[in-house]
């Protein structure tokens, strides 16, 4: 069983490292597009909720 | 530690959008005016409200040109009084309190919005600068027939205001 065990981890990655790469060079700009993009919609929404939606809305508690 | 240049735009954006919101918060608060609804109101006897001096005197009242009071009990199922009338152009300063249960209290298309708990008096202060109508509703469970408590707010134009209750 033990070696067993130690394939299957060693079997978790058997392939060649065929690029490594440094940590600044990592560069996910897909995901940081789409997080940029959710970003922007929450601020839109905040902006809408808050100035149309509520102050916007007739009498207010003053 | 390494951080990625990614995660600190990141960063600076979360931060960017917290201060965001407290920001418009904080301009409601101080630029435009809005409060909150608090205890400012005080307290009654929910069980001797025909002989106090203000819910003893249910109905619109006027305290001068631009400013009027509306003294409400709400009792299951029904707001006393459930047809107000007030001229446009007028701050209105509503009294509400309940002598049963907890009711609530919602101006639809304002943000009139308040719970009415037995004992305490609900104050809320708002202008009506247009005419027009508004229902209000009660929006806590109180009871089989919570679903009727409803009533309406006429803002009318100031020539063809009825005056007041009393």
């Amino acid at each position: 069983m033990d070696s067993g065990t130690e394939s299957a981890s060693a079997d978790a990655w058997d392939g060649e490292i065929e690029t490594e790469i440094g940590h600044d060079e990592y560069d996910p700009y897909g995901t940081l597009t789409l997080i940029g993009i959710y970003f922007v919609i929450i601020a839109l929404l905040w902006v809408f909720m808050y100035f149309v939606e509520f102050l916007g809305e007739g009498p207010t508690v003053m | 530690m390494e951080i990625h240049r990614y995660e600190t735009i990141w960063f600076a954006a979360s931060l960017l959008l917290i201060v965001g919101f407290i920001g418009t918060i904080t301009y409601g608060a101080v630029g435009v005016g809005v409060e909150m609804v608090d205890d400012s109101g005080g307290t009654v006897d929910p069980d001797n409200l025909g002989s106090h001096e203000r819910f003893g005197d249910t109905g619109v009242h006027k305290v001068n040109e631009s400013h009027y009071e509306v003294n409400m009990i709400a009792v299951h199922p029904s707001f006393i009084p459930s047809e107000i009338e007030i001229p446009a152009g007028s701050t209105v300063t509503f009294y509400m309190t309940a002598s049963d249960v907890t009711h609530g209290f919602k101006l639809v298309d304002s943000n009139l919005n308040t719970m009415i708990i037995p004992g305490q008096v609900s104050e809320i202060t708002a202008e009506f600068d247009e005419p027009g109508e508004y229902g209000f509703v009660c929006h806590e469970y109180c009871g089989s027939l919570h679903h009727e408590m409803a009533g309406n707010l006429s803002v009318v134009p100031e020539d063809e205001w009825g005056g007041v209750d009393s």
